[in-house]
């Protein structure tokens, strides 16, 4: 067993002092009861300062642009849970919306067979990805920084770096359309965020993934094929990339190569926000998606309230350390037993 | 009965084809190849402008280079230096410009100096002494970075004219010494520095020992805590000396100065045979990897290719990188190393 640097006597008689404390601190939801009541504290400022940004009409028609992201947030925290990380998205994003826009304008195949194309180039990179995380067993830091500057690359290559616009109707449905009131990528994204909080947390794979990323040798030793699992969620993260892309090609008309520019940094922090560690082993969807309705509403309600874009990045950034810091602190005792 | 006698340093080095299949040796060919081919094809490429023109566009980077490979050498890492850097550019242009505050250049120097080690000292407190992990800190400071160097610059109509700076300043694009550019004396001067840093000083040696072991390092009585406060910091001021060589080159300091810096010298540095684990990595790797990276551009114009290669810039780039990664972890392999990450 290995100790942590520190003086651990003095820590461990410090968190060990007072029983009730003790018991707040095992409190599994922490992160999370601290997100809501952020969030809550911030929609309640916002309904004192701006009623008109409070209210069902305003939050649907803000809400737009937030699938593509919470799509990909959700490969995502189980990437991180296994201790990975997947920096490649946007550029995967920016990949397959060209080739989707290259395949219906400059190819001429259907709409459908093009989307399918997509989504495969999607999965396609996102399995490269795979292959050198788990079979060649490089970081996957290093790989995805690569394939970022690959991919990306690819897309600027393949179009020139010139947008492809104009697609049929029945496409821009599943960007832009709604289903009783509700938009499609909305329940699209709701039933895959149902999805994977169901196997993470209900499933031998999900508990596979939290064994990943606390001792990736124990769970090997085990039996259990760590390099298949790896290559699977770096699929479905491409995979969601690729869904990402139709949405947002859907939903703007138009495909060009900057869509993904920054938004695989978007994701992280998102994920992070939420509570799952970057070290791996622990997490949750619930965390996830309160990290990216709170990164949402924040950001959102600066641009309307002060107009003023630049501050987003001010309060997430900010946000993004304060919250870290403060899980850091308020674990210190968790932490202790990981060790 | 009394100890063997220790041998002597030099039957302690690795023999010679040991150092032969190190990664130095192999971006050095590499880089050597690809200056051969290109200036076979196009005599110009070997011309001095050329090569002038290559050293000055990659000192900055060069710069950058040599913090972060300390950085991660000690485990962490750094992706605020790109924002960081366009921060110090806006501040630099803002006091130094004769249109807004006029400052005499030694003051801009020292104030973008001073801020470079500030932001570089925080990152490292809140790693240090807040516990957040490094990646962490950095893509929160990277962003509100940004997002303070637009709302300054929106102040001063989001661009800032360099030609209206400090006169001194300029002197870091046009003047040289002994006939080598300013610029590039400077990233010479910190490549010395931080090799003497690392080889002749004993924090250089503590550096890597905390990166490769810090379990081993703790018990040898060394603060992990401090070593790493010193290379964010050290990063900090050299974004800061990277910033005073880079801005002069420009026409505007704009907001979009050093987006992807991070991404590029990360990436440099990797391929330099540093070990994104920490405890293994050279300056001279990260340096030789600087510059076969940004020669790929000036690569592509001097092939004369066709119009639309230099679309496939950043493709051949990932391509590269891809291809390192993969003849590094075949070599390991061969060596019965493969565990060692």
């Amino acid at each position: 067993m290995t100790v942590p640097p520190g003086d651990t006597a003095t820590r461990s008689r410090r968190c060990h002092g007072i029983l009730a404390v003790r018991g707040l601190l095992d409190f599994p939801y922490w992160h999370e009861l601290v997100l809501v009541m952020l969030l809550a504290a911030l929609m309640l400022w916002a309904r004192w300062q701006a009623p008109d940004f409070v209210t069902w009409e305003t939050q649907l028609d803000l809400s737009t642009h937030i699938w593509e992201l919470a799509l990909m947030c959700l490969p995502m925290t189980l990437i991180i849970i296994t201790a990975g990380i997947d920096l490649s998205v946007g550029s995967i994003m920016a990949l397959s919306a060209v080739i989707l826009g290259t395949a219906y304008l400059r190819w001429d195949v259907p709409i459908g067979l093009a989307a399918v194309l997509a989504l495969l180039t999607g999965a396609a990179a996102g399995a490269l990805n795979g292959v050198f995380v788990a079979w060649v067993r490089v970081h996957p830091l290093i790989v995805t920084l690569a394939t970022l500057a690959a991919y990306y690359g690819t897309a600027v290559g393949i179009s020139h770096g010139m947008p492809l616009s104009n697609y049929p109707e029945s496409f821009r449905l599943i960007g832009g359309g709604s289903l009783c009131g509700l938009p499609i990528a909305g329940l699209l994204c709701a039933a895959a965020a149902l999805f994977s909080a169901v196997v993470l947390s209900q499933t031998a794979f999900g508990q596979a993934l939290y064994a990943i990323g606390h001792n990736e040798t124990a769970v090997r030793f085990s039996g259990i094929s760590v390099a298949r699992i790896k290559l699977l969620l770096y699929t479905c993260s491409g995979l969601a990339a690729g869904l990402s892309a139709l949405l947002f090609v859907g939903r703007r008309n138009t495909a060009n190569t900057d869509i993904g520019t920054g938004i695989s940094l978007d994701v992280i922090t998102a994920v992070v926000l939420g509570g799952t560690s970057i070290f791996g082993g622990r997490g949750r969807i619930l965390g996830t998606l309160l990290g990216i309705a709170l990164i949402h509403e924040t950001r959102e309600f600066v641009s309307w309230h002060w107009s003023k874009a630049e501050l987003n990045l001010i309060v997430i950034g900010a946000l993004l350390i304060v919250s870290v810091l403060l899980n850091s602190l308020l674990s210190a005792r968790r932490r202790l037993r990981e060790y | 009965m009394s100890t063997p006698p220790l041998p002597p340093a030099a039957a302690l080095a690795p023999p010679l084809w040991q150092r032969l299949n190190r990664r130095e040796f192999w971006v050095l060919a590499l880089l050597a190849a690809t200056v051969a081919a290109v200036s076979a094809k196009n005599p110009g490429f070997c011309q001095l402008s050329n090569i002038r023109n290559m050293l000055v566009n990659a000192a900055p980077t060069t710069i950058v280079a040599c913090g972060l490979t300390l950085v991660i050498v000690t485990g962490e890492i750094d992706i605020s230096v790109g924002s960081l850097m366009g921060f110090l550019a806006a501040v630099l242009g803002a006091t130094s410009s004769s249109v807004h505050m006029g400052w005499p250049a030694a003051y801009s120097v020292v104030l973008v100096l001073a801020l470079g080690m500030a932001v570089g000292c925080l990152n490292g407190l809140l790693v240090t002494l807040g516990r957040v992990p490094s990646i962490v800190v950095t893509l929160g400071m990277m962003m509100a970075l940004l997002g303070v160097t637009k709302l300054f610059l929106s102040g001063y109509d989001d661009s800032i004219d360099v030609s209206k700076c400090a006169p001194a300043l300029r002197w870091l694009d046009r003047g040289a010494v002994l006939s080598i550019p300013a610029a590039v004396c400077i990233a010479l001067a910190v490549i010395a520095g931080s090799a003497f840093l690392v080889y002749m000083l004993p924090l250089g040696r503590r550096i890597y020992a905390v990166g490769s072991n810090p379990r081993a390092a703790f018990l040898a009585g060394l603060s992990q805590q401090r070593i790493k406060l010193f290379v964010f910091t050290l990063t900090g001021l050299l974004v800061g000396l990277a910033t005073l060589v880079r801005v002069p080159q420009l026409a505007k300091v704009e907001s979009s100065i050093g987006q992807g810096l991070e991404l590029l010298v990360v990436t440099c540095v990797v391929v330099g045979g540093t070990s994104i684990s920490g405890g293994k990595g050279t300056l001279c790797g990260s340096v030789l990897a600087v510059l076969l990276l940004s020669s790929i551009g000036s690569v592509l114009l001097f092939l004369r290719l066709s119009e639309s290669a230099t679309y496939w810039e950043q493709a051949i780039q990932g391509a590269f990188i891809l291809a390192a990664v993969l003849a590094d972890h075949l070599a390991r392999r061969r060596h019965g190393q493969e565990e060692g990450a």
